[in-house]
């Protein structure tokens, strides 16, 4: 009964967005509507004579605000999503209570937080424990701020867009580490170690997995990275950089590590519940406590972002004859895609051990990923087609089942003994 | 001109902090506060490249390390810490002194300050990355190799020789 509701509705909705944009108003089409706003600012401030520096600051705090109004909301949503998506797999229900569908729960959640009382500690330095969950917000926001989200869509467009996205991601580590100072007790000073160490060890893989896409797209503009994976092989196959053979094994890395960056299970363990309370968090209530899990999902929806905009072709239509419809609605598309996967994971995987995740990162991540480097540089040389595939595939086949066979007889989770109970 | 005279007290204020305050993390932050203003002056002024890398490589990565070495390091006592302060601050500035004056000779001789190219202050990224690693490919490679040397030196000397490394836990 709802299903073909939904159909309906998506059928509909499709068609009327495509006529939007074929009609060519100059005001909205269906391509340009996230930047609406932003437009009618400028308008508005040109109409009343305003000087120019006014109508720039204008456009770019609206097209700033329009960033953090959606991910925000999509921040709310997917708390509640990933409950209702936990819970689906492991057979209960999950929230119910407020709303149909649990769908004010986000609500309910925010109204708790904000009237919770805001706690700190005798021992904690109250202005570095009041710096903190800022410093963790503000490196995710501005993340998101340089991502092309549409043909028409990129609040910040930045020459170095790539370049800025991983320096401001480095500033996420001190403010885990002054959480976990701030707070003077013992788990948070351990879970910022963890969190600290964890990520020093994935932001490697991360960037060079990154670099591999870099070297080949010969630009650090994320607009042009996308702009380089458009058009088809074979007349339907998109050129996405996933779909080529260093792009298969850099992407796969890209997203492993993204997740460990992003701190996410199976790789939660700076703020493993049932080991170190909540980590570097565990000092915190109330609204900074909000802020730390705001944080924590706008930086995964920037990484996922990234990793989109990388190897997913951004904003690319993924079938040719689809270009009608707004390209930041593929881009969504996409997103969602790869959360649910993220999600899929959280529920799948148990969490691994310190030792363990960090044998990973430095045993196998990080020598894949650096294989990806030259292997791009044979597929560049090698004209990208059939003996592109078979030159690439060797040199990268090999050296990764040689990983796994040696990762899995010496490395891989034994069995561990305590002596304790023996 | 004006972001200079906004943001290099506040570059000193935070580095004299960083000597000045007796617990090391707090000395520590102010150093990384102090690095990631020095980023921003150079954002200021449109040089975005090196801006960033200033602040991806000493905000991401000297700082961190310092923060880490503190963290896994027993901390000093702060009464003895502050009563050393004198000796300590003369053989800082005993080390420091020459480079400061030799900076100061440079400054006085004109020489850093109208070499910049007025009209187009920025180099583009690409004239950047050619002039590394097509004209200055043995430096490049030079300091490479040095600093590989220097790694496997430090893990030499980090290694306790009276232990034998623990053989991987057998299945």
């Amino acid at each position: 009964m709802r299903l073909p509701a939904w159909i309906a509705l998506l059928v509909g909705a499709f068609p009327t967005l495509g006529l939007a944009q074929t009609v060519q108003q100059p005001l909205v089409t269906g391509e340009s509507l996230p930047r609406l706003p932003q437009r009618l600012v400028e308008m508005g401030l040109q109409a009343v004579k305003a000087p120019d520096w006014l109508v720039a600051l204008g456009s770019f705090v609206t097209a700033a605000a329009v960033v953090v109004a959606v991910f925000l909301t999509a921040f709310a949503l997917l708390s509640l999503i990933e409950r209702k998506t936990l819970a689906r797999v492991q057979n209960r229900l999950g929230p119910n209570r407020a709303g149909y569908f649990g769908i004010l729960q986000p609500v309910a959640d925010g109204i708790k937080m904000l009237t919770k009382e805001d706690i700190v500690p005798t021992k904690a330095e109250w202005f570095l424990h009041l710096l903190a969950p800022i410093l963790i917000v503000i490196p995710s926001i501005l993340a998101l701020g340089v991502i092309p989200y549409g043909r028409e869509w990129v609040p910040v467009p930045l020459e170095l867009g790539i370049v800025f996205f991983f320096a401001v991601g480095t500033m996420t580590e001190l403010a885990v580490f002054i959480a976990g100072w701030a707070s003077g007790s013992k788990f948070p000073m351990l879970g910022a170690m963890r969190a600290i160490s964890q990520m020093i060890s994935y932001e490697l893989p991360l960037m060079i997995s990154a670099l591999s896409v870099v070297m080949l797209s010969g630009t650090l503009t994320l607009t042009g990275i996308v702009n380089a994976q458009a058009g088809f092989h074979l007349g339907f196959l998109p050129a996405w950089n996933i779909l080529t053979p260093w792009g298969l094994v850099a992407g796969i890395v890209f997203f492993i590590a993204a997740i460990a960056e992003s701190n996410r299970c199976p790789f939660d363990l700076p703020e493993g519940e049932s080991e170190i309370v909540a980590g570097h968090m565990t000092e915190y209530s109330g609204f900074k406590y909000a802020l730390f899990f705001m944080g924590e999902y706008l930086g995964l929806f920037a990484i996922s972002g990234l990793g989109i905009t990388l190897f997913l072709g951004g904003w690319q239509a993924p079938l040719p004859g689809l270009d009608w419809v707004p390209s930041w609605i593929w881009f969504f598309g996409k997103l969602a895609v790869v959360i649910f996967v993220f999600l899929w994971i959280r529920a799948t995987f148990p969490r691994v051990r310190i030792d363990q995740l960090m044998r990973f990162a430095w045993l196998c991540l990080i020598p894949v990923s650096l294989l990806t480097l030259p292997v791009a540089a044979i597929w560049h040389y090698a004209g990208q087609g059939a003996l592109g595939w078979l030159l690439c595939a060797v040199p990268l086949l090999i050296p990764c089942i040689l990983i796994t066979v040696f990762f899995n007889r010496r490395l891989a989770p034994a069995t561990r003994r305590y002596h304790f109970a023996e | 001109m004006i972001s200079l005279l906004l943001i290099s007290p506040l570059i000193l204020l935070a580095a004299l902090g960083a000597v000045w305050k007796a617990r090391p993390v707090h000395a520590a932050l102010l150093l990384a506060l102090a690095l990631a203003l020095v980023a921003v002056l150079y954002l200021s002024v449109g040089a975005d490249f090196i801006g960033l890398v200033q602040f991806m490589v000493y905000v991401g990565g000297v700082a961190i390390l310092i923060v880490f070495a503190l963290l896994i390091t027993r901390p000093g006592d702060e009464a003895e810490e502050v009563a050393r302060r004198p000796r300590s601050l003369a053989l800082g500035f005993a080390c420091v002194a020459p480079v400061l004056g030799m900076l100061l000779y440079a400054f006085s001789q004109g020489l850093p300050l109208s070499t910049a190219d007025e009209a187009n202050p920025a180099l583009p990224v690409q004239a950047l990355g050619m002039e590394l690693f097509e004209n200055s490919v043995p430096a490049v490679l030079a300091v490479g190799v040095l600093l590989t040397a220097v790694l496997i030196g430090a893990a030499l000397f980090a290694r306790d020789p009276g232990t034998k490394p623990e053989p991987p836990a057998s299945r």
